[in-house]
């Protein structure tokens, strides 16, 4: 018997302004969608000439009364706002959703200046820099979740697969920044709406953008689960234990 | 099992990687030269993997309790907030005021990004008569009928001279003409791209000065019952006009006949058609969407 305390070995993970910028990010967008499907309404990206029946213009609106029907709203009405009544504030909300929308987009690039701050004080941005073998690390990677082969050996802080997804949210974040930018100030920022081509062009990317933060979160929370508490645990602490 | 054909096992020995003893005595060899210096790129780009730090086992139980209840006082914050921000839950008055006060400061704020970043030199994208677009009528209200335009005039009032102005459309067209191929962005999303005609608003200001101490135009228009509210810096911009045509022909009731106010530098909702008085005052106006949710400034 030894009087030693009992010790750990663990090795610093996330950066605490990543930690919180990643804890940040859940609730700000969370509103920034809710918040930016209630001003999408107002004005659909991607219309169709309008339905004979239904007066419809929106692809989305469509989709939504086609989810609605097929759970039994009968209501035409409610067919019709179902999707906006479920993933966005509601119809006829256009300067409520203005007003959340800005506000979260301040606190949202708030976030992200937070984020950039702490992968480049803890130098963690060079575990998602790409490097050479990623393309095929990734197809071993999606390979293994598909069950179709083996994990294969990953030796540094991510696996390619993640590195793709952790490298390009900040892209995603960025574009989703500066296309929110040409759209709210084409005048005064005139530049920043040619690089996006056209106003249309940079309401196209804003709005594909949020497909991609969808697309990215869904998969991102089961993947974390999945692989364990230390990975969890480590976006709160900030620490993981050493093997 | 496949039985294909399959390379050669290599038989290599598996490598027992043993953790180097580094002896705590001091060696009294010539120290090894230093490694060379990795170059700054590698530096900036190669990943290193995290010293490990033995703890105290205790104390980091200690450490990520604290961190997880610091956790749940966030989570809980955020849920009691996005609760009392929720548009549903607008039950009490107090509530709903408070509620608004919060929103609006943030909208303020907004507003005071946009007047930081005009520039009054700065003129908006002007496009070729080829690029026109559809214009719709985006009128709140039922559009006008035109029984009104037989009385029409332009009111000046909080001008220099003391004396309100009454302004028929001839009077104001005696001023230069310009015309402008200008985008107009609605609030709700969509834009336009248009072919206006008009006399400067500078031009207006030049012939008709308000008084000095003026900073801004309220906008009103009798006939439809709306008002904006117009700073004077974006009233003298040069591409700020008061429109009588559009498309090469006078305005339609649609588009605000017989004289309308284009500020493509200002969202579409400042534009207000069929306008019949301009106040020149000293404080900011009533803005009929300001009053409804909406920004005051609404800079472009």
């Amino acid at each position: 018997m030894t009087d030693e305390a009992p010790q750990r070995t663990i090795v610093a993970k996330h950066h605490l302004l990543v930690r919180l910028a990643h804890w940040l990010n859940v609730p700000i967008l969370i509103a920034m969608i809710v918040s930016g499907l209630g001003i999408y309404w107002a004005s659909p990206v991607h219309q169709h000439p309008p339905d004979r029946v239904t007066g419809s213009r929106d692809y989305l609106a469509d989709a939504g009364a086609f989810v609605a029907r097929h759970i039994g709203v009968s209501d035409v009405k409610a067919q019709r706002e179902w999707f906006y009544n479920h993933f966005s504030i509601g119809v006829f909300q256009l300067a409520q959703s203005l007003r959340l929308h800005w506000m979260f987009a301040y606190l949202f690039m708030f976030a992200g200046l937070m984020y950039v701050i702490g992968i480049f004080r803890s130098g963690s941005y060079r575990a998602v820099l790409p490097r050479r073998g990623d393309v095929r690390e990734a197809f071993a990677m999606i390979r293994y979740y598909l069950r179709l082969g083996k994990h294969p050996v990953v030796t540094s802080k991510y696996n390619a697969l993640q590195r793709g997804a952790y490298a390009s949210v900040p892209v995603f974040g960025l574009l989703a920044i500066a296309s929110g930018w040409a759209m709210h100030k084409p005048a005064q920022l005139g530049w920043l709406e040619r690089m996006f081509g056209s106003y249309d062009g940079a309401r196209l990317v804003h709005f594909w953008t949020m497909w991609a933060f969808i697309a990215f979160a869904i998969p991102h929370v089961f993947l974390a689960i999945a692989d364990g508490w230390d990975t969890v645990r480590s976006m709160v602490t900030g620490w993981s234990a050493h093997e | 099992m496949s039985e294909e054909p399959q390379d050669p096992p290599v038989e290599e020995p598996v490598p027992v990687v043993e953790e180097p003893v580094i002896e705590e005595a001091i060696i009294e060899e010539e120290p090894p030269p230093p490694p060379p210096k990795p170059s700054l790129l590698h530096r900036l780009t190669i990943e290193t993997s995290p010293e490990p730090r033995v703890v105290d086992a205790a104390t980091l139980r200690r450490q990520t309790r604290r961190d997880f209840l610091l956790f749940g006082a966030g989570v809980a914050a955020t849920a009691a907030g996005a609760w009392w921000l929720l548009p549903k839950h607008l039950d009490s008055v107090a509530v709903r005021a408070s509620k608004e006060r919060f929103l609006n400061r943030a909208l303020t704020f907004d507003d005071d990004v946009a007047e930081a970043l005009y520039s009054p030199n700065r003129a908006v994208r002007t496009y070729s008569r080829r690029d026109v677009t559809p214009l719709r009528n985006n009128y709140h209200n039922p559009t006008p009928g035109p029984a009104y335009l037989s009385t029409w005039s332009l009111t000046l009032t909080g001008l220099a001279s003391g004396r309100d102005a009454v302004l028929s459309l001839n009077d104001l067209q005696r001023l230069a003409h310009r015309d402008q191929v200008t985008r107009l962005v609605c609030v709700e999303g969509w834009s336009a791209i248009a072919w206006w005609g008009g006399i400067r608003f500078a031009d207006l200001l030049a012939a008709y000065p308000p008084h000095p101490r003026a900073k801004w135009a309220a906008m009103e228009s009798g006939v439809t019952d709306y008002y904006v509210s117009i700073d004077l810096d974006t009233a003298r911009h040069p591409q700020s006009l008061l429109a009588t045509h559009h498309d090469g022909a006078p305005l339609t009731l649609a588009h605000g006949a017989p004289l309308r106010l284009v500020v493509p530098m200002k969202l579409g909702l400042k534009n207000i058609k069929a306008l019949t008085k301009i106040s020149y005052l000293e404080n900011e106006p009533r803005d009929f969407w300001a009053e409804r949710g909406y920004s005051k400034y609404d800079g472009l």
